[in-house]
């Protein structure tokens, strides 16, 4: 469905992302895994079509991920994006103007499970707020892949319940989905493959469930071992 | 392309607004100095207006072009580039509401001036006086202009027409600061002299290819012809950078 091939970005002097292949399944629910730096947003981007690789390959469906692309592809920034003078209710009804998959049905329940309404401004919600009005919007889409950066940071407990339980009703046999996240342990309940990259490379691809039953390790304890100095014994 | 040009016409929303509000002010003063017989409100009124009329357009202008600044440079970026739309449209979109924009404010300041002036036609005096003003203020730009209403209009398209390509000039100015010189420290300076050198260049062609026409109504006319042109020209490169090279 997506797949990078060797591809590569470079910023001025420094390699954010240094050859990373891999190839998404429907039906899984990936966590994109590493420190600060280590190229999880820049794939992202590249996935999303918002930067261009310096070199290798971004597909979707076989073919080089653009226009076509960002109809099926929907990505939610770690940052906020909305326009300024955009109420909760605006940013929804942009997305509507622009994705012949979003439900606004959807969003507006959505809205009310985070218990935002739409005439809410963008400019005045916390970042906690802010955070769940991204997802509800970028999870109204119908869409094919969903990458999602951070969807957990600067949220409390009880929102990242809600926030998590929202991405598994959404999740299907035919829809990809990516989250990047510092918090291993909560993505330990959602994912069931780990990409974990570092320093712009792709570490390990791991099926979480094998992870377990093989190794007896849990993404946590291998997140220790690729990235710390900790030996965990199985 | 009908949906992006709502919201560029949105986010300039504010200024169109401040602009209009102020022409609003500026004509109740020039109808209260007329009708009241005020000479001091009256002339008030008739520079404001005629301030706002060139500060208007210029600030529609400059306003469009910050806000690309802002589309490509900052996180609101995604808004735009996250859509399924080229860069063909997204800046076409830009571009044509910022044309329609200048254009639209022209003619309501063209139609607001004449509209004044014929008010003016019932102060014996008052209108002489301005007239001989205007008509000493255009003589010094070209000996040739003369004071009618034809010329005025082939002037006002021909000031419109290179506004518009100026602000075609600064929008490919934008771009390549952002998709070719992005995070260096210089980059800001050399779109700087990019944006100069652009200018200069298309008042160049603009110079030439009017040089061997006579009639002053015509000059205006093929100026603003080639300013269009040139435009074109520059959304085309502008949009195959982006195309090409640009990342937000």
């Amino acid at each position: 469905m997506l797949e990078s091939r060797n591809i590569v970005k470079k910023f001025l002097n420094k390699t954010a992302v240094d050859g990373i292949s891999v190839k998404l399944s429907p039906g899984r629910v990936y966590a994109m895994l590493g420190p600060n730096g280590s190229g999880k947003t820049t794939w992202m981007k590249m996935a999303a079509g918002l930067i261009k690789p310096t070199s290798g390959e971004m597909l979707y469906e076989g073919t080089p991920v653009g226009i076509e692309s960002r109809k099926h592809i929907t990505y939610m920034s770690t940052e906020p994006y909305f326009y300024t003078w955009m109420t909760a209710g605006d940013a929804g009804r942009y997305y509507a103007d622009f994705f012949e998959d979003f439900h606004m049905d959807s969003y507006l329940s959505l809205l009310e499970r985070m218990e935002l309404r739409p005439e809410m401004k963008t400019r005045s919600l916390s970042s906690g707020m802010m955070a769940k009005m991204k997802i509800a919007v970028t999870l109204a889409r119908d869409a094919r892949v969903y990458l999602l950066d951070e969807p957990f940071n600067g949220i409390d407990l009880l929102a990242r319940d809600e926030i998590r339980q929202t991405i598994l009703e959404r999740a299907g046999e035919d829809k990809t989905m990516m989250l990047s996240s510092h918090l291993v342990e909560e993505m330990e309940a959602i994912a069931d493959t780990a990409l974990f990259i570092k320093d712009g490379r792709l570490a390990e691809e791991a099926d979480l469930e094998a992870l377990r039953t093989e190794r007896g390790l849990s993404m946590a304890d291998r997140y220790r071992e690729i990235y710390g100095h900790t030996e965990v014994r199985a | 392309m009908k949906n992006l040009m709502k919201y560029e016409f949105r986010k300039t929303l504010f200024t169109k607004l401040m602009v209009l509000g102020l022409t609003a002010m500026a004509q109740i003063a020039f109808l209260i100095g007329l009708y009241g017989d005020n000479e001091r409100v009256l002339a008030a009124g008739v520079v404001l207006l005629t301030l706002l009329a060139f500060g208007g357009i210029t600030v529609i202008g400059l306003a469009s072009v910050v806000i690309l600044h802002r589309d490509m440079n900052t996180k609101q970026s995604y808004m735009l580039f996250m859509t399924p739309n080229s860069s063909y449209k997204i800046l076409g979109a830009k571009m044509l509401e910022n044309g329609l924009s200048i254009l639209l404010c022209g003619a309501f300041f063209f139609a607001l001036g004449a509209l004044d002036i014929t008010l003016l036609f019932g102060r014996q005096g008052l209108l002489n006086e301005l007239w001989n003003t205007l008509r000493e203020m255009l003589q010094t730009i070209d000996s040739r202009i003369t004071l009618d209403y034809p010329t005025m209009l082939a002037l006002t398209a021909n000031i419109l027409a290179t506004w518009i390509s100026t602000v075609s000039c600064a929008y490919l100015g934008v771009v390549i600061s952002t998709a070719l010189f992005s995070g260096r420290r210089w980059s800001g300076f050399v779109s700087f002299l990019i944006i100069l050198a652009l200018l200069w260049l298309t008042g160049f062609i603009q110079l030439k290819g009017t040089a061997p026409i006579e009639a002053v109504r015509t000059v205006f006319l093929v100026d603003a012809a080639i300013a269009m042109g040139l435009s074109a020209v520059m959304y085309l490169v502008t949009v195959q950078i982006m195309e090409r090279k640009l990342s937000v």
